[in-house]
């Protein structure tokens, strides 16, 4: 009798691996072109400094995409 | 003593409370781990900023009082720049300031030890962090949002002039009418994204504070300590979010309607505005 791949591994942990990776590098990617463009303009305007509270706002609006796909680890049985 | 080690490691990892699960009922009313450690932190919260009532004068004094006159400075500052009428937004600062250190104040008593995993009462761990529970962010959320929703329409003058606002152009525009509901409909989101961003960041440090404490082993405090700090800058950070976001949500409305208060009729020729996202901190230029 034949065992068919699904039963013979776990395919729910694939699954969550899976969503953690692919849906981690989406925001890994936007916080750090954030970061890097904020640099850039502080070191080419040292004026520029005070907006550290702004990036940080788009930090948490990126960030948020990546804690979804974290919680969605939760519906996968 | 190395078995005991090893035993920890063949285990099947570490355990992680994800939902709230009830302690004790009252009259019907299950009473979760996470609004029972809600009324404790609610409880020292008052006490500290009664406290701190008291005992602020316009000598400037050193300790906690300080701590808390400078963060009650930063978050109005805040609110009032994000306003073009510094009289409106001085209306809205204390409720502001309130939910700054309340969210500031339940995620940093959220990690002490003896909170989560520390003491269980039966299977479930005894207290949970208030704000690591979805139905707590999302009160906090909702009620935010009735506030901003309330204040935007008192502040426009009237619900036609606040549902206005949605409309970059004519509403009468078939484009600018669908484009307008679906404004509409991204403004509802906004209690979710609230209160999910904050319910999702204090439990992923829940987890990653218990994962780090697991892989330690004896050594858990040593390896626990680094991600503990970072949760303690991720919770002010998020209460600082949290505040930003919410005053902007009424900024927008607010300066919005102020914008065209004195030419309310567009016609269709006109060029539609954006919206433009009005800066907390660099209004100052």
């Amino acid at each position: 009798m034949a065992i068919t791949f699904a039963e013979a591994v776990n395919t729910a942990i694939i699954g969550k691996g899976l969503m953690i990776g692919g849906g981690f590098i989406g925001p890994a990617i936007g916080i750090g072109l954030i970061g890097g463009n904020y640099l850039q303009a502080v070191g080419r305007n040292p004026e520029a400094a005070k907006f550290l509270g702004q990036a940080l706002i788009f930090v948490a609006i990126v960030e948020l995409f990546g804690l979804l796909a974290f919680a969605s680890i939760f519906i996968v049985k | 003593m190395v078995t005991a080690v090893l035993q920890r490691f063949a285990s099947d990892g570490p355990s992680v409370h994800v939902s709230p699960a009830g302690v004790f009922d009252i009259g019907g009313f299950t009473i979760t781990n996470s609004i029972l450690y809600g009324w404790i932190s609610a409880l020292i919260i008052i006490a500290l900023m009664i406290y701190i009532a008291h005992r602020v004068t316009v000598k400037p004094q050193g300790g906690i009082i300080q701590f808390f006159e400078a963060g009650i400075e930063f978050i109005s500052n805040l609110v009032e720049n994000a306003f073009e009428d510094k009289k409106v937004g001085r209306k809205y600062v204390p409720y502001f300031v309130t939910i700054f250190f309340f969210i500031l104040l339940n995620n940093w008593l959220g990690l002490l030890p003896f909170v989560g995993e520390g003491f269980h009462r039966g299977e479930n761990p005894l207290l949970r962090p208030f704000t690591g529970d979805l139905n707590a962010t999302f009160a906090i959320g909702l009620f935010t949002m009735v506030l901003v929703y309330t204040a935007s329409v008192r502040e426009s003058g009237g619900l036609r002039k606040y549902l206005r606002h949605f409309f970059v152009g004519s509403p009468f525009n078939p484009l600018y009418f669908v484009i307008g509901l679906l404004e509409m409909f991204t403004d509802l989101t906004r209690v979710m994204s609230l209160s999910l961003r904050l319910f999702l960041n204090v439990t992923i440090g829940e987890i990653v504070i218990a994962v780090f404490a697991y892989l330690g082993s004896v050594a858990a405090p040593l390896t626990a300590l680094p991600f503990t700090l970072i949760e303690l800058f991720i919770g002010a950070l998020q209460a600082y979010i949290f505040t930003v976001l919410a005053t902007m949500y009424l900024a927008i409305a607010v300066n919005h309607s102020q914008d065209h208060s004195h030419s309310d009729a567009l016609t269709e020729g006109e060029v539609p505005e954006t919206m433009g996202v009005s800066s907390p901190q660099g209004a100052r230029g």
